[in-house]
């Protein structure tokens, strides 16, 4: 089998993801046995893109030029690109205040030095270049990852499950916080994979891993405002970790 | 005159001869609230009053996520070792009874599934008359004792009539005798529900409401959030995947619950989708359920048991199809 020549790259982000690799401690000897890791500069010294690569795996939002100078090296020189996490697929938690001003958001961190700064809305990576393929969550599961990369030693994409994180919510006979104690889960709307951590031990789903394919928005929303939840409350929960819900979808 | 009735405050004796035929199962409510199949054991209180728990107990049969099969470059494919061991469920009600004899039909008629029939062999079955809540619609389901159970045990004020149906049940029975005492054996209640009638009547003049306005609705509320069928005893759709492993060399496949609401159930290889719309999704899981397809054509696979009415977060209930249909004809 031929060792596919990979490269592991963050933008802007917290390094979780690419953390997520790292904390596969028991993993570590075969991939690292299996790929050519070339490009990896949390876990490497070298710093260059030297050559062809089989397979980048990025991390993070696009929201500085040099994000995008690092993106669009990595495309022209890989064959896929594989988005990691939901600010890559999704613009995520750094996206999180997108509808309001830069400028200003800027400035009330850095002050006067916002001024330098080049910055712009955190994009997800689809908004500039073709991905071919996501492992969403924020962090992504560790699961996932591992399953990537052993479809990756043959050639080929992982299929995970495309349903809403009650399903595996219900599969575990978890208590539904939803229905048995009108808590604002976004359960119904969020992509599984993560073997509904959060509810299983009680806690809502605060929406993490990004939408699941045809969620039911509109349905969901009339839902919560049913059991009394303040529309403006709604809205910021759910675009904690995608700023873009179309509020009116329905499939 | 039979030895058959066992007094209410004899139940910890039965369930500790019950636990001499294998590992005991039944209901309990859990830490967080639910009733759930769980193993029962000293400090574990056995529901005999509960509705129905979350998920049914099909998940001793198939399991929400189940390794099928292996494959190694080596060796080809190799199936699981069915190590299964014995395990006695008890508290089924009928309804549930009748969900497994309906899976029964679907595993091992035709086409035998080796993982479901070995798992199936394993199981003793002990069932429990129920008071139906304002969910059910079982209708005369409940009366039956059989239903291919083991044993059964009917409630009264005191004590449980005890009936065996089967010679796993027989057995038990006798080692039971012991602790019960002689009596008479309990008439079948009878049990009426103008809902299970309804449905009988619609599912055998091949009713399927196209004209109704109720598939619309239906479609713009629900989540695909999947409970409908994962909570359903009689719901068996899977999905199969493989994955395989960092070693390049080794793979494993995957059966794992799914659901007709879900996008992908029709799609095939090329992104083509049989059933595009979720209007389309909602008729052939009315049509699956009140009509049947296949070889299980003409059978109503729908037990009763409500648990698709309680566990639908935005109320969705196929029942509306049949009471739409009965307010018409009202004069
Ligand atoms: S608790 Fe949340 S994730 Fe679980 S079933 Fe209920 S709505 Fe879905
Ligand atoms: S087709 Fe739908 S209704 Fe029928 S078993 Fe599958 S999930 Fe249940
Ligand atoms: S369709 Fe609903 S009521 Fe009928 S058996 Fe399934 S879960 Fe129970
Ligand atoms: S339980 Fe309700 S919302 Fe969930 S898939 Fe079934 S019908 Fe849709």
């Amino acid at each position: 089998m031929k060792k596919p020549i990979i490269a592991i790259a963050g933008l802007t982000a917290c390094s979780g993801c690419q953390l997520t690799l790292l904390n596969c401690e028991e993993e570590l000897p075969e991939i690292a046995q299996r790929f050519i890791i070339d490009y990896f500069p949390l876990g490497l010294t070298e710093r260059l893109i030297t050559g062809p690569i089989d397979v980048a795996i990025v991390e993070g939002a696009v929201s500085t030029p040099s994000d995008l100078e690092i993106l669009m090296k990595l495309r022209n020189s890989c064959r896929c690109l594989v988005a990691l996490g939901t600010c890559a697929l999704w613009g995520g938690i750094a996206a999180m205040k997108n509808q309001e001003s830069r400028k200003d958001l800027a400035g009330t961190v850095y002050g006067s030095a916002a001024d330098e700064l080049k910055t712009f809305n955190p994009q997800p990576l689809h908004r500039f270049v073709k991905i071919d393929f996501a492992i969403t969550g924020c962090p992504p599961e560790k699961g996932e990852l591992l399953a990537t990369l052993a479809a990756l030693l043959r050639g080929t994409f992982p299929v995970f499950p495309r349903y809403p994180v009650c399903s595996e919510c219900r599969s575990r006979e978890n208590l539904c916080l939803l229905i048995e104690r009108n808590e604002m889960c976004l359960g119904p709307l969020i992509q599984a994979g993560c073997n509904a951590r959060c509810p299983a031990v009680g806690i809502r789903c605060e929406g993490c891993r990004g939408p699941v394919t045809e969620a039911n928005v509109a349905a969901e929303m009339e839902l919560f405002l049913k059991k009394g939840f303040p529309r403006d409350e709604i809205v910021s929960r759910m675009q904690r970790f995608y700023p873009e819900w179309n509020y009116e979808q329905r499939s | 005159m039979t030895r058959n009735l066992l007094k209410h405050d004899s139940i910890a004796d039965f369930l500790e001869i019950l636990a001499t035929f294998g590992e005991l199962h039944g209901p309990v409510l859990t830490d967080v609230g639910v009733s759930a199949f769980r193993p029962l054991g000293p400090g574990i209180d056995l529901l005999l009053d509960y509705s129905r728990t979350l998920v049914p107990p099909k998940k001793y049969l198939l399991p929400p996520r189940d390794t099928v099969l292996f494959f190694a470059t080596d060796e080809g494919y190799r199936q699981p070792a069915a190590a299964v061991p014995e395990t006695i469920l008890v508290g089924l009600h009928p309804c549930d009874l009748q969900g497994i004899a309906y899976l029964d039909k679907v595993f091992m008629r035709d086409r035998i599934d080796p993982l479901y029939r070995a798992r199936r062999t394993a199981l003793t079955l002990i069932g429990l008359s129920c008071e139906p809540d304002e969910y059910c619609f079982c209708g005369d389901l409940s009366a039956t004792e059989t239903h291919g159970c083991d044993l059964f045990m009917r409630r009264s004020p005191c004590e449980f009539h005890l009936r065996s149906n089967t010679p796993k049940g027989k057995a038990i029975l006798d080692r039971l005798t012991p602790i019960l005492a002689e009596g008479e054996p309990l008439p079948a209640d009878s049990r009426t529900c103008d809902m299970a009638a309804a449905i009988q009547q619609a599912s055998v003049r091949g009713e399927t409401f196209e004209k109704s306005a109720l598939w619309d609705e239906f479609a713009g509320r629900c989540l695909s959030c999947g409970a409908c069928s994962l909570c359903c005893p009689t719901c068996y759709c899977f999905d199969i995947r493989e994955y395989g492993a960092l070693d390049g060399e080794t793979t494993m496949r995957l059966r794992e619950w799914d659901n007709c609401l879900f996008k992908d159930h029709g799609e095939v290889a090329g992104g083509f989708n049989f059933r595009k719309s979720r209007q389309e999704r909602f008729h052939y899981r009315y049509q699956h359920k009140y009509l049947g397809f296949g070889p299980t054509r003409g059978i109503v696979s729908c037990v009763g048991c409500g648990r698709c009415r309680v566990v639908c977060p935005v109320g969705i209930d196929l029942l509306e199809l049949f009471k739409e249909s009965e307010d018409e004809k009202r004069p």
